[in-house]
């Protein structure tokens, strides 16, 4: 028997490819040397994998090609979603540098690269097949990293997280069906048939298969597993978790979008998409003022965010998608420097979660205070940040499709956040808190490094805004 | 030339780098951050109307970090500079070295917010001009409510200038129009963004019923801080006014004139009647802040050409004094430990040079004629009832009135009557203190006897803004 797939189908795939065999070669590599240089040798590997990931996967850009029948299809758009995938993945990778010195992290770091390579998939997935099996690498390796340390809490996270997303798998998995039922293919191209809109099969098949995705997405009112999923798992897989899940299903949720409903279905199928991304964007920010968990915060906070980026989306324009691109990688930086922050002050009971620790942080750490109030500011949409223009490229997206009560939910939401952010920053540097006694964790290269990163990109992004053409998502 | 990016990013930066002197040698950061100040002063007059100019956004309308003074805009940087240099001479709260870095590193965003020429750099500012104010209330502020009222208000208020300058630019293509010449907006969306930039500078002014987040942070912030915040911050919004919504939307300022001047006329007179009833001498000023730059709205809602011309007078003259007027409220607060009317009194005896100078300033804010406040309060009023709006000519003229009751009200509790023994006795101003607050007072004089330049300028603005009725 002789498979059908050619040379150019594994080809296509080789971004994912690097990326699995880099997760073997950290469990190989495991097996020898002495125990404590081993997690930086891990480390080492899996970003090593990643760059060469990011590197191929930079080739591929414009090079439109549809492996595996249009099953998975490479180009300008999946190159994007990937390299803001990998990008997250390293970020988190480094943050295992500082986690409790007792634990071996080697199992984890590879769990995570093969849950990256799913979210990966997903980036280029174009037909349900794909997506499922994208979705599905992606939740496993998440419930195994939730529970990967010994931690009540972080058992308690791992559970809930596999009941819920199990839940959210179930819906898109129906609604797949259901759409299999009503078109005859699993192939995103076939949707795109006008005489689909009189389907009833289609629209409830499409229906389940949105509340499925807005589920990954946690968009209220399925968001409640996200701030407890967030707090009791550890902090790299927080980090991971909230940039690498969101990017996998909004690159679906955006070729789902943009390229296979038909013209007649996708205005009235995706209204109550919108209507629910602007109640996640006032809902996310109200959640956040009464934390005191960063971990719990940047969750809530989450939630708004991606009430952003599906803002820019609403219209269905090509500049839309571009600016949602623009934001979701703002994000990853500004998300990324807030986790690499905490890490640099956490240990194993990561104190660098308790927003009580940050009391006094301004004077008694200077460069991790001025790093953080940049994140914070970013995510709150304050300049001199890429929060600040990916905020105003988003309404300027919205308000040219007309979509003037999106933009309207989106000011109201952002003005509720700065509170919540702005109280993290009053913490770090107010008088009072200067004599709040608690040893902080000296210099932790790795996180610093990862922290001062993201905040230069941070604040360059601003000044250039990269906003790449030819991102358009296709299907055949 | 660039000359004009010189000027906004050096106190900025060297606001950065203060922050590696040592800390306790506050001479020196006094020293450098009024030499900052003082440059900047001597850059925008060399930089003249020299402008700066690099692309930023091509997409979904072009935008540019486009630099330069504009006759219009050009006072309020020069006011700036000079307000930050004698403030930060007297700079002597804690952590004096963090302190003057934050007031450079809002000189240099407040800089940047006047010569923008292109409006979501001028967003951009306002946005970060907040953040400096809210470091200081934080760090330096006596309640934290009062940082969270400042900066959420205004942040609201950023929030909404931020979707009409995304409205204005999807519609215009173009947001590089500051100070150019621009044809006006029209259309079904024009009112709602004139709303949205009406919201945003209302806030920031602060016009009645938005000015709560405006007495306390004046009375909590430091003196050398809200001389700036009050001289010139404030001015944002007015400023807004008269170079954005006048230029670009001017059909809709003149449309909707009828609540401006009652918004205006409320803050003037409910502004100076509380005034009348404050006990501490910061919220006195505060809240004659508020009376007065009710009376600015007023003169740029009726349109005329002189009330416009004596609004930037004004705009200047306000600046000016209330930068005077908070610096030596400040040294008595410093002297007397305590800054409530009823426990101080008879100042003047132990302290000529502090009474005399507290006298010139509350003169100019009360209109004497001779100083600068005078010559602005006339124009505005002779323009606004050439215009023939008389009953905000009316209104203006009882808040004149109030302002002398409160203004002598303050002088005299402060410097006058008998002494009180339970206050600690100090020496009277220095020469530093006095050189500090000599170039305000001078100013004002020099604006009350010779106001011709601002007039002459504010006239060429003008012309292509709003036409009179």
């Amino acid at each position: 028997m002789t498979l059908p797939f050619t040379s150019a189908d594994w080809t296509a795939l080789y971004p994912i490819e690097i990326l699995a065999v880099a997760g073997l070669a950290v469990i190989v590599s495991d097996f020898f040397g002495e125990r404590a240089g081993n997690r930086y040798v891990s480390i080492g590997l899996a970003l090593l994998g990643t760059l060469g990931a990011a590197l191929v996967a930079a080739g591929q850009f414009g090079q439109n090609h549809d492996a595996f029948f249009g099953g998975f299809i490479t180009g300008g758009f999946a190159t994007v979603f990937e390299e803001i995938i990998l990008i997250a993945t390293a970020g988190s990778l480094i943050l295992f540098g500082t986690v409790g010195p007792q634990q071996r992290v080697a199992g984890t770091v590879a769990i995570m690269l093969w849950s990256a390579c799913g979210a990966m998939l997903m980036a280029g997935a174009a037909n349900l097949i794909t997506i499922f099996l994208g979705l599905e690498l992606l939740s496993l390796g998440l419930y195994a990293m939730c529970a990967s340390v010994d931690r009540k809490s972080a058992r308690e996270s791992a559970l809930k997280y596999l009941i819920l997303s199990s839940t959210a798998t179930a819906f898109l998995l129906f609604g797949s069906a259901l759409l299999f039922g009503a078109t005859g293919s699993v192939a995103l191209a076939d949707f795109t048939n006008p005489a689909l809109a009189s389907n009833p099969l289609f629209w409830m098949g499409g229906g389940l298969f949105l509340i499925g995705l807005a589920f990954k997405l946690s968009l209220v009112p399925f968001h409640t597993w996200t701030p407890d999923v967030f707090e009791g798992a550890p902090l790299p897989v927080t980090a991971f978790m909230s940039v690498v899940t969101k990017a996998g299903t909004l690159a679906v949720f955006a070729r789902f979008t943009y390229a296979a409903l038909p013209v007649g279905v996708s205005g009235k199928l995706l209204l109550p998409i919108w209507i629910v991304a602007a109640i996640s964007m006032i809902a996310g920010n109200v959640g956040m003022l009464a934390q005191h968990d960063l971990k719990r915060l940047l969750g809530y906070s989450g939630i708004a965010q991606v009430g952003y980026i599906l803002v820019a989306l609403a219209g269905g324009t090509p500049l839309g998608l571009r600016y949602a691109i623009y934001y979701l990688a703002a994000y990853t930086f500004m998300n990324l420097g807030a986790f690499a922050v905490a890490a640099s002050l956490s240990d194993e009971n990561e104190a660098g979660a308790r927003l009580a620790n940050y009391q006094g942080l301004g004077r008694r750490r200077p460069w991790l205070a001025a790093a953080m109030t940049i994140f914070l500011l970013a995510l709150s949409g304050l300049p001199p940040t890429a929060g600040f223009l990916g905020k105003i490229l988003i309404l300027a997206a919205t308000v040219a499709n007309g979509y003037l009560w999106l933009a309207a939910a989106l000011i109201v939401g952002t003005a509720i956040s700065l509170y919540a952010y702005a109280k993290v920053i009053r913490a770090m540097y107010a008088p009072e808190g200067e004599h709040h006694a608690s040893d902080l964790r000296p210099f932790v290269p790795l996180a610093w490094t990862s922290a001062a990163l993201c905040a230069v990109a941070v604040i360059v992004m601003a000044f250039y805004p990269l906003t790449p053409s030819n991102v358009l998502p296709l299907v055949r | 030339m660039a000359l004009v990016i010189v000027t906004i990013l050096l106190p900025i930066v060297v606001g950065g780098l203060l922050l590696f002197a040592p800390r306790n040698d506050r001479a020196l950061s006094r020293a450098i951050g009024t030499a900052v100040a003082a440059v900047t002063f001597g850059t925008l007059i060399a930089a003249g109307t020299g402008d700066w100019s690099v692309r930023w956004l091509s997409r979904p309308f072009t935008a540019a970090f486009h630099f330069g003074a504009t006759p219009l805009s050009i006072w309020l940087a020069l006011l700036l500079a000079l307000c930050t240099a004698c403030a930060v001479a007297v700079t002597r709260v804690e952590r004096t070295r963090d302190f003057v870095a934050v007031l450079l590193t809002l000189e240099g965003t407040m800089l940047g917010l006047f010569l923008a020429r292109d409006l979501l750099v001028f967003a951009l500012f306002w946005d970060l001009m907040l953040v400096p104010v809210f470091f200081a209330l934080v760090v330096w502020g006596e309640h934290p409510a009062t940082a969270w009222r400042y900066f959420i208000y205004n942040f609201a208020g950023g929030l909404t200038l931020l979707l009409a300058t995304a409205a204005f630019g999807i519609i215009y293509g173009s947001t590089d129009v500051i100070g150019g010449s621009t044809a006006p907006l029209v259309g079904a969306w024009a009112p709602w963004i004139f709303a949205g930039f009406a919201f945003a500078f209302l806030v920031k002014t602060p016009v009645w019923p938005l000015h709560t987040w405006m007495p306390p942070t004046y009375s909590t912030l430091p003196p050398p801080m809200v001389a700036v915040v009050s001289a010139v911050q404030s001015k944002a919004g007015l400023y807004g006014f008269l170079a954005i919504a006048s230029v670009l939307l001017p059909e809709y300022v003149h449309e909707y004139a009828t609540p401006l001047f009652v918004l205006g006329g409320i803050s003037l007179l409910y502004g100076a009647v509380v005034a009348l009833t404050q006990n501490d001498v910061k919220r006195i000023v505060a809240y004659s802040s508020l009376s007065h730059l009710g009376l600015i709205l007023i003169a740029i809602a009726s349109g005329n050409r002189l009330a416009l011309a004596g609004a930037l007078v004004y705009i200047v003259a306000h600046g000016l004094f209330s930068a005077a007027l908070f610096l030596l409220l400040g040294y008595v607060e410093e002297r007397e430990e305590t800054r409530n009317l009823t426990r101080l009194g008879g100042l003047g005896w132990r302290n000529p040079r502090l009474s005399g100078a507290l006298c010139i300033a509350a003169l100019a804010a009360l209109g004497l004629p001779g100083l600068a406040g005078f010559v602005g309060e006339l124009v505005i009023l002779i323009g606004v009832y050439q215009a023939g709006y008389v009953w905000p000519a009316i209104v203006a003229l009882i808040a004149i009135v109030l302002a002398s009751a409160y203004m002598l009200r303050l002088y005299q509790d402060v410097m006058n009557g008998p002494q009180r023994s339970d206050l600690p006795v100090r020496s009277d101003l220095t020469l530093l203190e006095g050189l500090a607050v000599a170039p305000l007072l001078a100013a004002l004089l020099l604006v009350g006897v010779y106001p011709a330049p601002l007039l002459m300028q504010l006239s060429a603005v003008t012309t292509q803004s709003v036409a009179p009725p």
